[in-house]
Parts: structure tokens; sequence; C-alpha cells
């Protein structure tokens, strides 16, 4: 069957062009396309177009189906619809300007894209970060997992019929939003990390928040496997759903929770760490069976990792500077800036030529976001602006899976499935 | 914990794996379940509300928070001396300006006009953290409307805000953000001798790194808050 048939099946005898249009953009729209077929008495097949609606398919994400009765023969994903050539505007503006724009990217888990972000810069620019911003970053890291993961799980849920529950873990991610609001001064485009640090030291108040919520947050957890482990819906529901088998998982090239719930504990934190995850203590969460459920514990037990990881951090924070004190690579202080030359100076630099790599070199640096590895590719000139950035988003390599694990799938778990990969569009679309 | 990918391998952390994935007949049946999640439902109506009947209760945000860039107004005009290095930093090129001069003015340099398109703004603090007069920063305010699109664009005398206003902000910004770090050294503050700033006798112009160290050991022992529960 051919994705485009409706025009070879309409024969319209006046105005030609204008009918072919009207049928092409009939086509390139949400249709529904009834197929004859003389194999097929019953006529079941059908090619279906489903989005790109936001939120229903999580996102602009299209997705061409062909469908045989209610079951899926194949699938073709369309992305683009999101697409803000964030690559090229990197190669116009400062390492440092470009930092806001990240937010941008996965907007579930702003703070993990600073973080990676400036870690590549920092990596390219060989800069030191002192002790307490490496902390500070890791506690804002794993509040992002956390609210990446609360608001995949709310989803998913909701996805699986039960609308009230993403009320509850929207709660949760309230809470989180409050911390970051109080750490970082926005709740939900933080650009908090700096290259060479963090922005500020952390609030009086942001510390109450992050005391208080891994204190509740773990209750929490808990009420929401007690709600959904057992419960026979929610398990139908997932259970060899959108299998992805080991092998597969590989070939494809799945990172992160897919890639974890299909058997491989690949996990950046640990195998190339980076701030100071080889300080704390965590386990890496996998399953064998690859199918939704297995996705679901892996992240379930992520946040549970995640608390401990910030326990952790609280614990060990170190005191000192939140920022290089080296004028070269970062901001000098404010209070430097006011009163001395040098600081003026510094400030003038550091905005309008920003950090300058080396000429010729290039690094690649990736982090542990919520959706998986996600790195940055920088290759310099030597001038203040990056040559060339090359963003590797974990959602475009999970959205590769998803084509593949929706193949012989029912119709009615797309929508399951898609949320069980958990691809967020502004960053596949970058 | 697996050093390499040669084989898949299973690492749970749940302590009833073997059970994950059989349900017995209680919770075949599902009614039961059922009704334990009705009656975590019931529960979450007695729960703390959570929303806010936004726009007749209004939020207050923290001092932290970054609202609508301002001017500053101290003495009766604008701190800025249009240096233009807001606009150089600022991501989405939101500001323009122009320069001009006036001898008569301690600080000699004005903006002649300075204009913020607020459709193209992305709050990113950017143009606080690197203007040399503290003259322009982050306000509190987050509810900001236009009608047109030429309405957007702020001009001086809507940006402008006198510093007594801003009291909290600039407090927040000298506890949290001003200080020095690294080295330490003594300002001359008559370096800065036609900066309008506003230097009062107990003014101190930065923490020394004892100071520091204290301030965070005691950030760092805050207590859990309770705003939520
Ligand atoms: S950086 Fe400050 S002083 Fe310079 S133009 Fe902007 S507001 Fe004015
Ligand atoms: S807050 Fe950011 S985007 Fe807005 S005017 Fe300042 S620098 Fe520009």
């Amino acid at each position: 069957m051919k994705l485009k048939d409706i025009q070879s099946k309409a024969h319209p005898t006046f105005f030609k062009e204008h009918q072919k249009k009207l049928y092409q953009s009939l086509e390139d729209k949400h249709t529904t396309i009834e197929q004859v077929d003389v194999d097929d008495p019953l006529n079941t097949g059908m090619i279906l177009n489903m989005g790109p609606q936001h939120p229903a398919t999580h996102g602009v994400l299209r997705l061409m189906l062909e469908l045989r009765g209610e079951s899926i023969v194949k699938t073709k994903l369309d992305i683009g619809y999101l697409h803000r050539g964030v690559e090229k505007i990197a190669e116009n503006k400062t390492y440092q300007e470009f930092m806001p724009y990240t937010d941008r990217m996965d907007y579930l888990s702003p703070y993990s894209n600073n973080v990676a972000l400036c870690t590549a810069v920092e990596k390219i620019a060989d800069v030191e970060v002192p002790e307490r911003a490496h902390y500070i970053r890791m506690i804002g890291s794993e509040l992002a997992r956390i609210s990446s993961h609360l608001l995949w799980l709310g989803t998913l849920v909701m996805d699986a019929g039960a609308v009230s529950f993403f009320i509850w873990t929207f709660r949760e991610r309230e809470k989180i939003y409050d911390i970051m609001d109080n750490l970082t001064g926005h709740r939900f485009t933080v650009s908090h990390a700096r290259i060479g640090g963090v922005a500020n030291d952390i609030t009086p108040e942001a510390m109450g928040l992050i005391k208080e919520f891994i204190e509740t947050f773990p209750q929490e957890l808990k009420d929401y496997h007690k709600l959904l482990d057992r419960n026979r819906i929610f398990y139908d529901r997932n259970e060899n759903v959108g299998v992805l088998t080991t092998e597969d998982a590989l070939d494809i090239g799945a990172t992160g929770p897919v890639l974890r719930a299909s058997g491989y504990a690949f996990d950046i934190r640990k195998f190339t760490p980076y701030a100071r995850y080889t300080e704390v203590e965590f386990e890496v969460p996998t399953r064998l069976e690859g199918d939704n459920l297995a996705r679901y514990y892996v992240r379930m037990e992520e946040m549970h990792e995640s608390i401990r990881i910030i326990r952790q951090c609280l614990d060990k924070l170190p005191g000192g500077p939140v920022r290089t004190d080296n004028a070269k690579q970062a901001y000098p202080s404010k209070d430097e800036v006011y009163y001395s030359m040098e600081g003026m100076i510094h400030d003038f630099m550091m905005t309008d030529t920003g950090i300058c790599p080396p000429e010729g070199a290039e690094a690649y640096h990736a982090v542990e976001a919520p959706k998986g590895e996600l790195g940055y590719f920088i290759q310099s000139d030597g001038t203040g602006h990056p040559w060339r950035l090359k963003i590797n988003a974990p959602s475009f390599a999970n959205l590769q899976v998803l084509e593949n694990i929706l193949d012989g799938e029912m119709i009615a778990d797309t929508v399951v499935i898609i949320g069980g990969v958990d691809p967020v569009m502004g960053e596949a679309d970058k | 914990m697996q050093d390499n990918l040669e084989k898949p391998v299973l690492n749970t952390l749940n302590k009833e794996y073997s059970r994950e994935r059989k349900l017995s007949f209680l919770e075949r049946i599902y009614l039961p379940e059922v009704f334990k999640a009705l009656w975590y439902t019931l529960k979450q109506m007695f729960s703390p509300k959570f929303t806010m009947n936004y726009p007749e209760e209004k939020w207050d945000p923290p001092s932290i928070f970054r609202g609508r860039p301002v001017l500053v107004e101290d003495n009766g005009q604008e701190r800025c001396v249009a240096c233009g290095l807001c606009a150089r930093a600022c991501p989405p090129l939101a500001i323009s300006m122009q320069a001009n001069e006036d001898s008569d003015d301690p600080k000699e340099r004005y903006p002649d006009f300075f204009e913020i398109n607020m459709l193209r703004c992305i709050y990113c603090g950017f143009c606080e953290e690197v203007c040399p007069e503290e003259a322009i920063v982050m306000s509190k305010d987050y509810d900001i409307v236009f009608e047109s699109r030429e309405q957007a664009i702020y001009d001086k005398e809507r940006l402008l805000v006198p510093k007594e206003d801003l009291e909290e902000r600039l407090e927040y910004l000298r506890n949290y953000r001003n200080n020095q770090f690294g080295q330490f050294w003594d300002f001359q503050e008559e370096n800065n001798i036609h900066s309008v700033r506003d230097r009062d006798q107990n003014w101190e112009s930065g923490l020394s790194l004892v100071d520091i160290l204290e301030q965070q050991k005691k950030i760092d022992e805050t207590k859990a808050s309770s705003t939520w529960s």
C-alpha cells in the first residue's frame, strides 16, 4: 500500500491543478484514507495519520500508521514540527549567550541541558569548576530527573486511562518548580549553570524546600507504587506492550531508561562520570523484559536513586565559591566589577568575546539526562563562538525505537507506547 | 554494577521483583485494587489545596525571581550609563539603546532612548548579570500584557522603577550574587567616583572567605521548611 494514495484514487476532471492541491493538502493533514483492496474484502486496511497535535502524541510528533483492522502493520514517523535551528543559532552566539537556549531543548528537565552545555564548554576550554558548584549542579540535575520522570509517569497513566493521576504527579512537580524557583530564579527556564560554575549559591529558602522535598517525596513514590504496581488495568495495558528486545535496543541505538529496560545498565554517570558522581553511591536499575512495564519500573527506581543522590549531595556539600575565579574563563564577582577597573574590563571582555577555546579544538561531552545520553559536540575556531555545535539528543535516538516497536501492536496501544518511550519533541527536532 | 556492555544484566531495586509480573487472584479480579485507588482519590480530596485563584489571588515571587527587567531609577534619573553591555549580552537581542552625553551630570552619559522588546525577552537575567552599574535588575513583575506588538516595546518611561521599590531584589543581589569569591582584596571605593551608587557608611563591599563559609554553613544547616503540607 502506498502512502500517497488518495491522489491516485481521485480523478478530477476540471480545475485539475486546484483539486490536486486540495487532495494533496488533505493528504498532508491528519486524514483517514480508506483503502479498497481486492485481497481484503472487509476493507480493514487504512492509513491513519496521527498528530502532530500536542499533547496527544506527547508533543508535535506525527505518526503515519498503516493499519489492518486494529493492528498496526507499519509505522512511519514524521518529525521536525518544532525545529528552531538551535544548532545554527549556537554558531552566532557566544557560549554563554547560547546557554538559555538549551533550556528550551528538553523543556522537561532544563537543568540537565544547562549542565550538559556548560560541562562540554568546560571540557573544550579546560575550565576548572569549584567543588560546591559541582554538587549544586548534581542536586539540580537530579531534581530535573525526578521532574521529568514525574511528567512521564503522569502522562503514561493518563494514556492508560486514569486522568486524575496526572494531577497528582503534577502536584509533586509543582514542588520541584518551587524549588527551582528558589534555587535558580525561574520555575521552568532555569538558566542556572554558568561556564565555570553556577549563577548563584543555594539560598536558605531553596535549601529548606529541598530538604522538605526529599523527606516527603519517597512517601509519595510509595503511594504511586501501591496504586499502580498491582493494578490489573495498568498492568494489562503495559505488560508485553512495545517490546524492545535486547539486541534491537543496541542496534537501534536506544539510550537512557529505554535501553536500561532492555537490559543494558548503560548510564553515563557510571561509565564516564562527570561532576562528582564518583563521590556518591547509586545503583543503575535495569530490567530484561524491554516492554512498557519494564520501562515503568526502571524509571520509578531511578527516581528512588535520584533522591538517594540528592541526600548524599546535601551531606557532602562542601563550602567555597560557586564559580571559578579565573576572569578569563568566567565572570568576575559583581563587587569586583563595580569597584575595580580590572573587574570591569573582564566583565566587558567576557560579554563581548566570551571564553575562547583553542583553535581547532574539538570536544564531545555527554551527560545522563533523564531521557538518556545528552551530548554536545563542539568544534572551535579559536573565537568566542562555536564553529560547529552538534547536539546529540536522547529523544531523537529513542524515536528510532518507536518506529520499530510500534509495528505489530494494537492501535489503542500507540499512545501508551509513545508515553513509555517518552520523547520530547523540543529536543528531537532541535 | 555492570562495567561493560557485553551482556544484558538484571539489576532490580524492587525487593519483590519475582512478584512483579504475577498478579494474585485477588489482584486479578481487580475490584480490590480499584477500591484502593478510589480510596487514594478520596484521600486527595482532603489534602491541602495547591492551586491559586489567579488573578484574584496573586502570587508573590521570592526575591530571587527573575521577572520583567527594569531600569533602576536613582535620584530621579536612570543609573544607566548607556554602555551597551546589556544589549550585547542579551541572547535574543531584545534591548536597543542610544547613548548621549551630558557634562553637567556626574555620570556624564545617559541613554537617549532605551527599549526592551518584551516579546523577545526570555527573562534570562543576563542583562542584570553583566551591567557594571547595577542599573538594570529583574523585578517581580510577571503578568505582562499588551494589546499590540508596538505596545510590547517598553521604553525608558515604562522601564524606570525607583530603587526604593526594588530594595528586595537589590538586597538579594548584594547578599547572594555580588560577593567576591576566590581571591579577596579590599576595594578602593573611591575608584568608582562618578558612580551614583548609594554608598552608605556601613556598606560592606564584599564578604571575606571566612564570612562566605560561615554564611554557607548557615545555609546548609537550614532545616526542612514545610511550605507545602
Ligand atoms: S549594561 Fe547597565 S549601564 Fe550598560 S547600558 Fe545596560 S543598563 Fe545601562
Ligand atoms: S532578561 Fe535576558 S532576554 Fe530579557 S532583556 Fe535581559 S538579557 Fe535580554
